[in-house]
C-alpha cells in the first residue's frame, strides 16, 4: 500500500472562546504509526475527529496525499476510524457490521463475502460472523471494530484510545498485535492515547500535546531521552524537574545555569537559553557521592527515603536548594552506603543535565 | 435486615385500592354487559354470577362490527382517523425529535422545555385554543380570506374529517415526541459517526442505522398515543360535533348518556378493551423480540 | 517546520466548491429540520398564547381583539367573569378540591406501594406489579366507564359526586406516583440503608432517617405531578360527575366550546393552565434544589428521565 500521507496545516478548532486545537502543523508520512499523546482535554481527540471529518476546523487545512480534504464530509474521506467505545452497530451481527462500509460502496455480494472473511481472518475472528456485538467480550468487539475499518482498505486508520476500555493484560497483548497488524497492512495509523507507555511501545513517532498545542514531535526514544519542554519531561514520568536560571552558553557550548544558588552546567537542551526555566535529569543518571566531594555540578543534600525496588534502589534526596530529587541506583549486589539521614554530595553530570523550554503548559505533577 | 412482612404490608393498601377501583370496576363492566336491563327504568341489572351470564348482547354487538353492519362504519372511521393521526404525528414529530436529539446544541434545553410545555397545558385548554382559531370568524379563516385563497370561509368545525384528524394530531403529538426523543437520545452518537466514517451518506446513515435503532422507540411512542386515541370521544365532539365524524368512543358515550343502553355500552367497552389489549400484546411481543435481537 | 514551503503546493478549495459546501454543509445542522422544529414549536404554543390573550379582551369576542382589559373576565364582569359567574367559580373550586384531595391521598398510597413493590419478591408481588402498570395504558374512557358502572351498580353506598371523583382520580394517578418514586429508589440503591443498618439503626430508624429523607424529592415531585394531572383531567371527572354541581374546569371548558364561548372561558382555562404550570414549575425547582450536587454523578438525560413516567 502506498500513500496515506497526512498533512495538517495551521489547523485550529475553537469551541467558543476555548481553543481546543491551537494552530497545529504536522506531517505524517505514509505507513507510519503515529501517536497523539496527551492528557484528556489536550486536543488530541479533536484533532483526530477533524482528520476523520466529524469536526470542521475553524481554520487551517487537512491534506491527504496532496489533496485538500478540509471540506470533504466524513463518508467521502479515504480514512477510517476505530472508536473508543467501538461504536459497533448493535442491531447488526458481526458479518453485517464488517460488511457495512462495503455495501455502502455497492460492492458485489460475493466480493463482500470474500473481503469480510479476509478481514475477520486478519483479526482472528472467523466463525463469529453471526454473533451480535452484545454477545462478545470487549477484546472481541475491539477486533470487529478493527476489521470493520480495515476491510475498506483505508489510506489512514484513525484509532481513538481503542484499548482504553480493556483490562491491563488484554491491553498489553493487543498492543503487540496492533503493532504487527500495522506492519502487515502497511497503512498509516494515527493513534490517540493518554497512556505514555502505550505510545512509547507502539509508535514510530509521537506528538505530545497539551492545551491544544503540540509540545514535541519525535520518535519514542527521543521523546523519552530528550524531552524538549518541561511539559513533555513531566508527562513522561519522574524526571526530577528543578527550577533554574539560565544565562547562556559558555565557551564549551554548555548552558550556564544557577540551580537554587549553585552554579551548574547543562550539557543537553538549548545551550543559549536565558532566564528562569527548568532543568531535568533522569533518576538513573543522578550520582551520589560522599559528603564534601568537589567538582562542578555538585549540590549537597540529605537522603530522606530509601526504597528497595528489587533490581534497583530508589533514594529520595533533599537538596540544599530545598528541592527534592530522585536517584535510582542499580542493585549490583554491593552495599549502598547512603541510608536515610546520610549527608551526601549529589552529582548531576553536565552530560545528563538537560535544560528545558517552559511552554507554560500546566503540569500533571503540579497537583500533588 | 427488614422483617419479611414489611414490604407486603407496605404494598397492601395500594394493591387493595387498585383491586377495588381498577379490577372490580372492570368486572362491573363485564357484569353489566352480560346482565339485563330493567324494562321500566332502562337501567342496568348487572349479573355478577359467571354461570348465568347472558352473552346475547355482546354477540349482537360483536356482529354489528361485521362489514355493512351498524358499527362497521364507525369502527372503520375510528381506525382510519387513528391511523392517519398517528401517521401525521410521526411524520411531523419524528423530524422534530430527531432534530432536538441529534443536532440542537445550544438550543437543546430550550427546545426540550418548549416541547414539554404543551404537555402541561391542559388538553381542554389546547382544544379551546384550537377551536378559537378555527371558528368561522377565527384567525385561520381571516388569514385565508385575506390571502384570497378562498372566497367563502370554510366551515372547519361542522363535521370536517380533516379537522378531527388535525385535532387529534394537535392533541396527542406532545405525548409522541417526548418518548421518541428519549429513544433517539439513547442511540450512541458514535454509532452514527461510525456509519458516516464507513462511507454512509447522511441519508444512508439515517436509513441504515438511526431508523432501525429507533424502531422500538417509534413503536412505543405510537402505542402510547394510539391507545388513548382509540378511546377518545371529546376531540371529535369539540372540533366537529357532527354524527359524520363520531368515533367508537362517542358511540360508547351515547349508549350511556344519550339513549341509555348500558349493556350495549358495556359490551362495546369490552370489545374496545379487547381490541386494545391485542394491540398492546403485539407491541410487547415486538419489543421483546427487538430486545432479544440486540442482546442476541 | 517545512509547512511554509509545502503550503503553496496544495490548492485550497475553489470558490465554487466553497459555495457548494456551504449549501450541502456536512457539518452544519440540517436547515429543513430546523424549520420543521420551530414550526412545530410555534403551532403547539401560539394558539394557546392567543387563547390566553383573548382572556384579556375588553369585548365579548374570542376572535376579534377589542382592547385590553386585565380583569374584566377574571373579576369584574358581574355576570360572566370567573368570579362573577357562579358556575365558573364553582368549577374552579371543585377542580381545586379534587386536585388537593387526590394529591393528599394518592401520594402516600403510591409511595408505600412503590416501596413495597420495589422490595417485595414473589409471585403475588409480580402480579401486583402487573396490576399497577395497567392504569398507565388503559384509555381513560375505559376507566371512566368501568368506574361509572361500579359506583352505579356495586358500590352504591358511594353516590356519583365529589367522593367518587376523588377515588377515580386517585386510581389513575397512583401508578404515576409509583413510577416516579420507584425510579428514585433504584437510583439511590440500597447502600445507604445497608450503611445505616451496619451503624446500628433499627429497620424503623432506617426507614425514617435514611429512606424517607432520600425519597423526599420524589415525594414532592409526586405531589405536584398528581395535582397537575388531576386538575387537567376531564374524562374521569365527567363520568363520575353528579351533574352541574360537580363540574370541574375542564368539563366547563368542554361544554362551552360547543356554544358561543365568552372570553371568561378563556380566563377560566388560563387560570387552570397557570395552576398546572405553577405546580410543575415548583416541582422542578424544588426537585433540582433537593437533588443538587447529585447531578454530576448521576446519569444523563435528566429532563427526559424526569418525564420517565412515559417511558413504559
Amino acid at each position: 500500500m502506498s500513500g496515506g500521507e497526512i498533512e495538517l496545516i495551521d489547523l485550529n478548532k475553537h469551541f467558543g472562546p476555548h481553543r481546543a486545537v491551537d494552530n497545529i502543523n504536522l506531517q505524517i508520512p505514509g505507513g507510519e504509526f503515529f501517536s497523539l499523546l496527551g492528557s484528556s482535554g489536550c486536543g488530541k481527540t479533536t484533532t483526530l475527529r477533524m482528520i476523520a471529518g466529524f469536526e470542521r476546523p475553524t481554520s487551517g487545512q487537512i491534506v491527504l496525499d496532496g489533496a485538500d480534504m478540509t471540506e470533504t464530509p466524513p463518508h467521502k474521506r479515504h480514512v477510517n476510524t476505530v472508536f473508543q467505545s467501538y461504536a459497533l452497530f448493535p442491531h447488526l451481527n458481526v458479518f453485517d457490521n464488517v460488511a457495512f462500509g462495503l455495501r455502502r460502496q455497492k460492492v458485489e455480494p460475493d466480493q463482500v463475502k470474500r473481503r469480510v472473511n479476509e478481514a475477520l481472518e486478519l483479526v482472528q475472528l472467523t466463525s463469529f460472523e453471526k454473533r451480535k456485538p452484545a454477545q462478545m467480550s470487549g477484546g472481541q468487539q475491539q477486533r470487529v471494530a478493527l476489521a470493520r475499518a480495515l476491510v475498506l482498505k483505508p489510506a489512514v486508520l484513525l484509532l481513538d484510545e481503542p484499548l482504553g476500555a480493556l483490562d491491563a493484560r488484554l491491553r498489553k497483548q493487543l498492543q503487540v498485535e496492533l503493532k504487527s497488524l500495522q506492519q502487515q497492512v502497511g497503512i498509516t495509523f494515527v493513534y490517540v492515547t493518554h497512556d505514555q507507555e502505550e505510545a512509547l511501545t507502539m509508535s514510530d513517532r509521537i506528538a505530545v500535546m497539551s492545551n491544544g498545542r503540540i509540545e514535541q514531535v519525535a520518535p519514542p526514544e527521543e521523546i523519552y531521552e530528550a524531552p524538549a519542554t518541561v511539559f513533555v519531561a513531566d508527562f513522561l514520568g519522574v524526571s526530577n524537574l528543578m527550577d533554574a536560571v539560565a544565562s547562556g552558553s559558555d565557551a564549551t557550548g554548555r548552558c550556564k545555569v544557577k540551580v537554587g544558588g549553585f552554579d551548574c552546567y547543562a550539557g543537553r537542551g538549548s545551550a543559549d537559553a536565558t532566564g528562569t526555566t527548568k532543568v531535568t535529569i533522569r533518576p538513573e543518571r543522578v550520582r551520589l557521592e560522599p559528603k564534601g566531594t568537589g567538582g562542578e555540578n555538585r549540590i549537597p543534600g540529605t537522603v530522606q527515603r530509601w526504597v528497595y525496588l528489587g533490581n534497583s534502589v530508589q533514594l529520595i534526596v533533599g537538596l540544599a536548594t530545598g528541592a527534592k530529587i530522585q536517584a535510582l541506583m542499580q542493585n549490583t549486589g554491593e552495599e549502598i552506603p547512603y541510608r536515610e539521614g546520610a549527608e551526601v554530595a549529589v552529582h548531576l553530570p553536565a552530560t545528563a543535565l538537560r535544560i528545558l523550554e517552559d511552554t507554560g503548559a500546566p503540569l500533571a505533577s503540579a497537583e500533588d | 435486615m427488614y422483617p419479611k412482612w414489611l414490604w407486603p404490608v407496605f404494598a397492601v393498601p395500594g394493591v387493595v385500592w387498585l383491586i377495588l377501583l381498577f379490577l372490580v370496576p372492570f368486572y362491573a363492566v363485564i357484569g353489566v354487559a352480560f346482565g339485563g336491563v330493567d324494562p321500566i327504568f332502562l337501567n342496568a341489572v348487572p349479573n355478577w354470577n359467571p354461570l348465568s351470564w347472558n352473552y346475547d348482547v355482546l354477540l349482537t354487538t360483536l356482529a354489528g362490527f361485521l362489514p355493512g353492519n351498524q358499527y362497521w362504519g364507525i369502527f372503520l372511521r375510528t381506525v382510519v382517523y387513528v391511523a392517519l393521526a398517528l401517521t401525521g404525528s410521526l411524520l411531523f414529530g419524528y423530524p422534530v425529535a430527531y432534530y432536538i436529539s441529534r443536532h440542537a446544541r445550544r438550543t437543546k434545553m430550550l427546545l426540550i422545555a418548549l416541547i414539554v410545555l404543551p404537555f402541561w397545558v391542559s388538553y381542554m385548554m389546547r382544544m379551546l385554543a384550537w377551536v378559537n382559531l378555527f371558528s368561522p370568524s377565527g384567525f385561520v379563516n381571516k388569514f385565508l380570506l385575506w390571502t384570497n385563497l378562498v372566497q367563502t370561509p370554510p366551515d372547519w368545525l361542522g363535521g370536517n374529517h380533516a379537522s378531527v384528524i388535525l385535532g387529534l394530531i394537535y392533541g396527542y403529538i406532545p405525548y409522541l415526541i417526548l418518548p421518541l426523543l428519549a429513544a433517539l437520545d439513547r442511540i450512541d452518537r458514535s454509532v452514527l459517526e461510525a456509519a458516516r466514517d464507513l462511507g454512509a451518506s447522511p441519508a444512508s446513515a439515517f436509513f441504515h442505522v438511526t431508523l432501525p435503532l429507533s424502531k422500538p422507540g417509534i413503536l412505543g411512542a405510537s402505542v402510547i398515543i394510539a391507545l388513548p386515541m382509540f378511546g377518545d370521544y371529546y376531540t371529535p365532539t369539540i372540533v366537529s360535533g357532527s354524527p359524520r365524524t363520531t368515533m367508537i368512543g362517542n358511540q360508547i358515550d351515547i349508549f350511556f348518556h344519550g339513549g341509555p343502553q348500558p349493556s350495549v355500552g358495556a359490551s362495546l367497552t369490552m370489545i374496545l378493551s379487547a381490541f386494545l389489549a391485542v394491540l398492546m400484546a403485539y407491541y410487547m411481543i415486538t419489543i421483546a423480540k427487538a430486545q432479544k435481537e440486540v442482546a442476541g | 517546520m517545512t509547512a511554509v514551503t509545502e503550503r503553496r503546493r496544495i490548492a485550497a478549495p475553489s470558490t465554487a466548491q466553497r459555495i457548494r459546501n456551504w449549501i450541502l454543509n456536512p457539518w452544519g445542522e440540517p436547515r429543513g429540520l430546523v424549520v420543521i422544529t420551530w414550526i412545530y414549536v410555534a403551532i403547539s404554543i401560539v394558539p394557546v398564547v392567543v387563547a390566553i390573550m383573548f382572556s384579556f379582551n375588553a369585548g365579548r369576542s374570542v376572535t376579534a381583539w377589542q382592547g385590553f382589559s386585565l380583569t374584566r373576565w377574571y373579576l369584574d364582569d358581574p355576570r360572566s367573569s370567573v368570579i362573577g359567574d357562579p358556575r365558573l367559580q364553582h368549577a374552579l373550586l371543585q377542580s381545586l378540591k379534587l386536585a388537593g384531595l387526590t394529591m393528599l391521598i394518592a401520594t402516600p398510597l403510591g409511595v408505600m406501594l412503590a416501596l413495597g413493590l420495589a422490595r417485595w419478591r414473589g409471585r403475588l408481588a409480580s402480579a401486583s406489579n402487573f396490576i399497577m402498570l395497567f392504569p398507565l395504558v388503559t384509555p381513560e374512557l375505559v376507566m371512566g366507564v368501568s368506574l361509572f358502572l361500579v359506583f352505579v351498580n356495586l358500590f352504591t353506598f358511594i353516590p356519583l359526586g365529589t367522593t367518587a371523583q376523588v377515588m377515580g382520580h386517585v386510581t389513575f394517578s397512583l401508578s404515576y406516583v409509583v413510577v416516579i418514586v420507584r425510579g428514585r429508589l433504584f437510583s439511590i440503591g440500597r447502600q445507604y440503608e445497608e450503611a445505616a443498618a451496619d451503624l446500628g439503626a433499627t429497620p424503623w430508624e432506617t426507614l425514617r432517617l435514611v429512606v424517607l429523607p432520600l425519597l423526599l424529592p420524589a415525594i414532592f415531585s409526586s405531589l405536584m405531578m398528581v395535582f397537575a394531572i388531576s386538575i387537567d383531567d376531564f374524562v374521569i371527572s365527567a363520568w363520575l360527575s353528579c351533574g352541574s354541581s360537580c363540574d370541574t374546569v375542564p368539563i366547563r371548558v368542554y361544554s362551552s366550546t360547543r356554544g358561543a364561548p365568552l372570553p371568561s372561558i378563556n380566563a377560566l382555562a388560563t387560570v387552570m393552565v397557570a395552576m398546572t404550570l405553577t405546580a410543575i414549575g415548583i416541582a422542578w425547582v424544588v426537585h433540582r434544589y433537593m437533588t443538587r450536587g447529585e447531578r454530576r454523578t448521576g446519569k444523563q438525560g435528566g429532563m427526559t428521565q424526569a418525564m420517565g413516567a412515559f417511558d413504559l
